[in-house]
């Protein structure tokens, strides 16, 4: 083969434009902020987030999601920190799982059962920190996403997991966000780092109390090391009118695995933000995620899966049904480097609407440097198989119930494959309860 | 049973149905031949309530109802079914929960409690043995991978756990062989009973000597054209349809 120079592609900021009006709000926040947690500071964020530029409209990663929800006034929000009554510390039924409670940010002691095993460090990312069991690093998407550098700067706390080489984390951990009250401005970062060949299964299920509002930026750093399992379920189920910003950003080493099963329930504002690298060969990653918003609600979705060496295999799907006036946004980036020869990479993302109103934005970004993978993408958006209502009508089957039947065969496959089977039954119920789903999607006991 | 009264039906703007009569008496089989383009598959999508079909006159008399009141769930609930020409797959909903849905759906139309679980596979297995549905079927999404004749059993599987008293057989005859065809004949005879009725539409008349009608009647251009006994079909086998064409063109 001729050595073809290639020339090294870049997922970095200089394709990023700042707008002076959305930096002007950005550094505002920031200044607002900085009074609210005057402590909380790190020169590294600081010097991003004056360069990196406010999230705005003429950005392509923000061209369909509104971020005018962070810049409305936010709070400390000390008075509801304390107050957890009413408050379910496990989120899923008949789940034995250890546990972290966090409500808008601050870890909670007294709801929470930590994992204490040899090989296994578990505790509040604030203490790990401060004994210097971990450093602040800011990873690549604070250095490439205002928001994640928000986080670097402002994040309190947390979650910190570490499984020791070769060790199996013999429960889940359920790291549960709660957030009430008026206007909290929340900041939570975990940081979950699973050991060669070591096993873990963690997941993060968020909830909202009813009259909350505020934000929630959440950016969770992994990494998992040769031949380590890290499998995350993500929930996210907030009532109230929150505005909510997930991010993930995770390392893979040589033959790990990293799973990733998002649900959303509901939400007013959800953006979830992942950034996968596959650091080393025989990597495999699966994200999948389903979404069903209603009435105003939007759901965003960002992927991106960084394909850095050769033998890796990815696996996407996401499935979204937006009903009423709501709002779904995918964006799935593949990015394979001139290296990363042998890749496997699939993606599908499929989408309902159900209804007139309703609107979807999905965009696959394939960007394949090397000439020797497997890539391949699907997307769909569609309606209701009419064929398909008429013939559940026509054996009597009411309308209503025809199309949670179809909107739940649509989505079973994803609901099925959270990692813990519990979840899978308490994301199923809730969405049953939201939209009244019948009994046919209990599982069959015949 | 079933009173069709001047009934005219267009799609899209196309006029179908051009003022056809039909009376079916509880217990009859009543048989619909005609040549392709006259109007068959129309009649049976207007019973059955699909939406894209625009009745323009006439009325339809179900069982003292007036049908063409009642959308289609409301047209299944109270004992209409209509065995599909081409039944539709529906991935990802299992054929069992599909019925539970439905039975329970009819069920709850009477003021009836949903059926218990262990009364439900009692009647699947009744049932299904009826047209030699085996469990794998059963349990399969909706249609999804069946094959033909597979496809053709299982409506008829359906109609006998829904127990219509009036049930339109949409040329079920098409793309049968003949052990398919004895079977789902076999299915439809065993049902017959002096309160329910059939509508059997068919091209050939082939499935009419599995099924015997009472009644044949011809559709040409939206209208029946004639009217006669199960020998009629016979003479049709022979003759085809174009002397009964030009004797309504004369």
């Amino acid at each position: 083969m001729s050595a073809a120079v290639k020339s090294q592609p870049q997922l970095g900021p200089q394709r990023l434009l700042a707008h002076p009006a959305s930096q002007a709000k950005g550094l505002e926040l920031d200044r607002q902020l900085q009074a609210m947690f005057p402590e909380r500071t790190n020169e590294a964020a600081d010097a991003l987030l004056t360069t990196l530029p406010v999230p705005h409209r003429r950005l392509e990663r923000w061209k369909y999601t509104g971020v005018n929800g962070f810049w409305a006034d936010c709070t400390r929000n000390e008075a509801t920190y304390s107050d957890s009554k009413g408050l379910n510390p496990m989120p899923i039924p008949g789940l034995e799982a250890y546990l972290m409670v966090f409500v808008n940010g601050r870890y909670d002691a007294t709801c929470s059962n930590l994992p204490v095993a040899e090989g296994v460090s578990c505790m509040p990312l604030s203490v790990a920190e401060k004994t210097g069991l971990v450093d602040r690093v800011l990873t690549d998407m604070e250095h490439t996403d205002w928001f994640a550098a928000l986080n670097g700067k402002y994040a309190s706390d947390g979650a910190f997991l570490s499984i020791a080489d070769g060790v199996i984390l013999d429960r889940p951990l359920v790291i549960h966000h709660r957030q009430q009250g008026q206007g909290s401005a929340t900041f939570l970062r975990h940081a979950l780092h699973v050991g060669k060949h070591a096993e873990a299964q963690v997941v993060t299920w968020s909830s909202a109390s009813e009259d909350a509002t505020g934000f929630v930026n959440v950016l969770t750093t992994g990494s998992v090391h040769d031949g380590g399992i890290f499998r995350l379920d993500k929930v996210q189920d907030e009532a109230g009118a929150v505005h909510h910003l997930a991010m993930e950003s995770i390392d893979q080493a040589a033959n790990s695995q990293f799973c990733i099963h998002t649900g959303t329930i509901q939400g007013l504002w959800v953006r979830n933000d992942l950034f996968i690298r596959l650091n080393g060969s025989g990597a495999d990653t699966i994200l999948n995620g389903a979404f069903l918003p209603s009435q105003s609600e939007m759901v965003d979705n960002h992927t991106t899966v960084d394909h850095r060496m050769p033998h890796c295999t990815s696996s996407e799907s996401y499935k979204g049904i937006l009903y009423d006036r709501s709002k779904g946004i995918f964006n799935g980036k593949v990015f394979v480097r001139p290296d990363a020869q042998q890749t496997n990479a699939y993606q599908q993302n499929a989408n309902i609407l159900a209804s007139r109103e309703a609107v979807m934005n999905a965009k696959p970004e394939l960007e394949i440097y090397a000439d020797d993978v497997k890539c391949s993408h699907g997307c769909t958006i569609g309606q209701f198989d009419e064929a398909a209502l008429f013939y559940a009508r026509s054996r009597g089957i009411g309308e209503a119930e025809a199309k949670s039947m179809l909107v739940h065969a649509f989505v079973a496959d994803i609901l099925d494959g959270f990692g813990v089977e519990e979840v899978a039954l308490e994301v199923r119920h809730r969405l049953a309860e939201k939209h009244g789903w019948n009994r046919w999607d209990e599982p069959s006991e015949l | 049973m079933l009173k069709i009264n001047q009934l005219k039906a267009s799609v899209v703007g196309t006029p179908i149905l051009k003022g056809l009569d039909l009376h079916i008496r509880p217990g009859e089989v009543h048989a619909i031949m005609g040549p392709n383009g006259s109007g068959k598959s129309t009649l049976a999508s207007v019973l059955a309530g699909r939406e894209e079909y625009e009745v323009s006159e006439g009325s339809v008399d179900f069982d003292g109802h007036d049908l063409l009141d009642m959308d289609a769930t409301e047209r299944a609930r109270s004992g209409l079914f209509l065995a599909f020409q081409y039944p539709v797959e529906i991935p990802g909903v299992s054929n069992i929960n599909f019925m539970r849905a439905a039975l329970n759906g009819k069920r709850e139309h009477a003021g009836l409690d949903p059926i218990a679980a262990k009364d439900f596979l009692n009647l699947v297995k009744e049932k299904a043995s009826l047209v030699e549905l085996d469990g794998r079927l059963r349990d399969r999404s909706v249609n999804e991978g069946f094959s033909g004749g597979e496809k053709k059993r299982n409506e008829i599987f359906q109609m006998a756990m829904l127990e219509p008293k009036l049930a339109v057989l949409d040329e079920t005859d098409s793309g049968l062989d003949i052990d398919a065809l004895r079977i789902v004949a076999h299915g439809v005879n065993s049902m017959r009973s002096p309160e329910r009725s059939f509508l059997v539409i068919t091209h050939y008349q082939r499935l009419l000597d599995y099924i015997v009608p009472d009644f044949v009647h011809v559709l040409v251009d939206g209208k029946i054209v004639r009217t006669g006994g199960k020998e009629l079909a016979l003479e049709l086998e022979e003759r085809g349809y174009d002397w009964i064409k030009e004797g309504v063109v004369s």
